[in-house]
């Protein structure tokens, strides 16, 4: 077994009940690259809801909250608030982080809240069994929509750097070590984070959307359809070719939310010791 | 010049979706007889002295069951 599996992830749960090919396995080995090269493992925790990816913490040897359906980002926001040195990551699908919990996706956004979200787009719900989706292409035939689909994606991406996300991030499962090295980047930025995985589903995408059920087509296909941009500007000319933007987007400082807390209590003190005026 | 003193597929986990022998530009494996814990095919890696080390059949595993043994300067194993 590889040696990062050896250090970090909990053997007795081993192996993954993901299905052959499937590209969760790949961002357990992305995200356990920046943790072992940062070494954080003591100070992390991870938070996860329901659905194929997050399933991805609970492999992993450090401390784990699973919440309900799209509940994992208020319940990571509790977890940070109370113990602010820790390093709260939280791994949600496209339909628990857009659809379930897309309204808390807005407000932890809103708020710049110090947390990492890991948003794994596999554009289907495959865990029920390939429903239609939010990130489902127009077009695509699913198990909801066998005449196809006619309702436009969401785009993860643009709605968090919307909500006042501060850095912001898609990358995909066919880039494997520029998506580790956005993951450290992700957990040392200082501010909400918002890193999109495009993954394959070779069960439910693959054979309802794209039509092959090959792991080798889907893995092609992600290679195919995702297309690098450095420049933000770049990210319209290359989604009208119906291709997918992947790179570094956004990241900027804002005031974060814990230390505007703590500021805000810091002042209040103050004041009531010089006799109750505010 | 770099190389594999060997590749190690762990017949535990390995679902045998041959994503390694896709994403090798070497041709190093090769799908296998043998089966695995989880009644698999599992892939063999046959051209070793194929291999360069750039670990990309590594970094594709999605059951983290590859590993690839890269051989020290000099031709000393590790």
């Amino acid at each position: 077994m590889n040696p990062l599996g050896e250090k970090y992830l909990r053997k007795n749960f081993l192996p993954f009940l993901f299905c052959p090919g499937c590209g969760d396995g790949m961002i357990v080995q992305a995200f356990l690259e920046a943790v072992d090269d940062l070494g954080i493992i003591n100070d992390l925790a991870l938070a996860a809801g329901i659905g194929c990816s997050a399933w991805i913490p609970v492999y992993i040897h450090a401390d784990v909250l699973k919440v309900l359906h799209g509940r994992a980002i208020p319940a990571a926001i509790g977890l940070k608030a109370t113990r602010p040195s820790r390093k709260v990551v939280v791994f949600t699908g496209d339909g628990d982080g857009l659809a379930i919990g897309g309204n808390h996706l807005l407000h932890a956004a809103r708020r710049n809240i110090d947390i990492t979200v890991v948003m794994v787009n596999n554009q289907i719900y495959a865990m029920t069994g390939g429903q239609v989706a939010p990130s489902t292409p127009v077009g695509s035939r699913t198990q909801t929509t066998p005449y196809g689909n006619l309702e436009k994606p969401l785009d993860g991406c643009k709605v968090a750097i919307a909500a006042g996300a501060t850095m912001v991030s898609r990358w995909s499962t066919a880039h494997p070590k520029a998506l580790s090295r956005t993951f450290k980047k992700a957990i040392n930025h200082k501010g909400f984070s918002f890193v999109e995985v495009i993954s394959q589903c070779p069960v439910q995408t693959g054979r309802y959307i794209l039509g092959s059920g090959a792991p080798h087509f889907n893995l092609q296909w992600i290679k195919d359809h995702c297309v690098p941009v450095e420049d933000p500007s770049k990210i319209g000319e290359v989604e009208a070719q119906g291709k997918i933007p992947v790179g570094d987007f956004l990241q900027i400082e804002k005031p974060e939310f814990m230390e505007e807390v703590q500021r805000m209590n810091q002042k209040v003190k103050e004041a009531q010791s010089k006799g109750g005026e505010r | 010049m770099k190389g594999a003193e060997r590749i190690e597929i762990d017949r535990r986990y390995c679902k045998g979706c041959m994503l390694c022998q896709y994403v090798c530009k070497f041709e190093v494996f090769e799908p296998g007889q043998e089966r695995s814990a989880l009644d698999y095919l599992m892939p063999r890696p046959v051209k070793l002295e194929n291999c360069r080390v750039c670990r990309l059949c590594e970094s594709h595993c999605p059951d983290m069951a590859l590993f690839v043994v890269a051989r020290k300067k000099g031709g000393e194993k590790e």
